[in-house]
């Protein structure tokens, strides 16, 4: 593969799947630093692993599985000085959830909810949970974790739990 | 409400939630990020084994006026060097693809960090005393030649050796807090996650042998050589 089809394929991938990666990224850090670092690491290991992708995969099931490894090599504690970077990517930051409303909660904040929840999980769970959301089949799930499908289910189903456990404080009827 | 309402408030968020991006900006940045680091890892791997690349001529020069036991220390500096360029090139080919399953990935990584620690927790045997054995014997050296009473060479010889002791001793617990601080967190996350991925199959440990080749090699060849020094001043 030259650079200029790598190119190509990375600027697709950006342009189609660039919220698919901004959910990872924020389900994995909290702060906006460290998910703008842990933003440029996952493009940049997409990037390195572009000349390996033949189409075997879904480009979703490849993007899914290149966030989360880097997501979880990834170390708070071992941040690259960015000082003095243009920003490259500029985003909102996501909402901050409020949980003493409970009752009057627009999207956004039950977004950032869910959020917080995510990132309070272990983090297979969180990758199952985030993929579940997103309405990922058990199949497609089990292909980016290299598990069963079975294994999925029954996975799912405690951590369905688990995130209502962590939002009841919000959502009784969980 | 429920679950299902919090995941279409999840599934609602725009594709591309007020992002704006420099596509062009952002691949200059990634493609700079990645000659970064590959110049890293080149000069990581030229600063490992360039100090052993160094050491090798100007011990074999100091062997020529100084003392022929340096020599052997050319040799250890060798090994040590030749050992870690083996081992950098083996651990090469099982270097985790980022595109791999989260399982398949774990594995590997949990396996390199692994190997990492083994390397670090037997520093000693794998480039301390290989680098180190030959030292002591051109202090012993040293110290025999020196025209002193046999009570004072040994005193000399072991003050030359403790110092390369002493720095021996910096160097590995340097290392083991090394391993302790960065390297075992790692490794016990890596492998609760494998077991949380598959409770039936836990990821290999530690290896528990020593590498002990480099150190075996270097000591044979030292032991020869003396052998043969003798023999050979023995002969005229």
């Amino acid at each position: 593969m030259n650079t200029h089809e790598q190119e190509a394929i990375f600027r697709r991938w950006l342009d189609a799947h660039v919220g698919l990666m901004l959910k990872i990224v924020r389900g994995c850090a909290a702060t906006p630093a460290d998910q703008d670092d842990l933003f440029q690491d996952v493009l940049l290991q997409l990037w390195s692993s572009i000349p390996a992708f033949r189409g075997d995969a879904k480009e979703t099931t490849w993007i899914y599985r290149v966030a989360f490894n880097t997501a979880l090599a990834w170390r708070r504690g071992e941040r690259r000085r960015r000082i003095g970077q243009e920003t490259l990517v500029k985003y909102d930051p996501a909402p901050t959830s409020h949980p003493g409303h409970a009752d009057a909660l627009s999207e956004p904040e039950m977004v950032a909810q869910l959020y917080t929840a995510i990132r309070e999980l272990p983090k297979l769970d969180a990758s199952l949970a985030l993929m579940h959301l997103d309405g990922l089949s058990y199949q497609e799930m089990a292909e980016v974790l290299g598990i069963s499908v079975n294994h999925v289910g029954v996975k799912l189903n405690r951590i369905r739990r688990q995130l209502a456990e962590k939002l009841k404080g919000v959502r009784n009827e969980l | 409400m429920n679950f299902d309402d919090y995941q279409k408030a999840w599934q609602a968020q725009d594709s591309r939630p007020s992002v704006a991006l420099n596509a062009d900006a952002l691949l200059e940045e990634v493609r700079r990020k990645q000659q970064g680091f590959r110049r890293m890892i080149f000069w990581r791997d030229v600063r490992e084994v360039g100090v052993a690349a160094v050491l090798v001529p100007v011990f074999i020069h100091s062997g020529l006026t100084v003392s022929w036991t340096l020599h052997l220390a050319a040799f250890g500096c060798f090994v040590v060097g030749a050992d870690m360029v083996l081992d950098r090139r083996r651990q090469k080919r099982k270097t985790p693809d980022v595109h791999a399953s989260l399982k398949e990935w774990a594995a590997t990584s949990l396996a390199e960090v692994n190997h990492q620690i083994w390397l670090l927790q037997n520093i000693l045997w794998n480039y301390l005393l290989p680098l180190g054995v030959p030292l002591f014997l051109f202090f012993g050296w040293c110290a025999w030649s020196l025209p002193l009473p046999i009570p004072a060479r040994v005193f000399s010889f072991l003050v030359l050796s403790g110092f390369v002791a002493l720095v021996d001793v910096v160097l590995y617990w340097l290392n083991q807090y090394a391993v302790r601080k960065g390297l075992e967190p790692r490794r016990q996350e890596l492998a609760e996650l494998l077991r949380s991925i598959d409770p039936e199959q836990p990821g290999a440990g530690i290896k528990s042998g020593k590498p002990l080749g480099p150190l075996l090699l270097v000591v044979g060849v030292c032991i020869t050589a003396v052998i043969l020094h003798h023999f050979l001043n023995a002969q005229g």
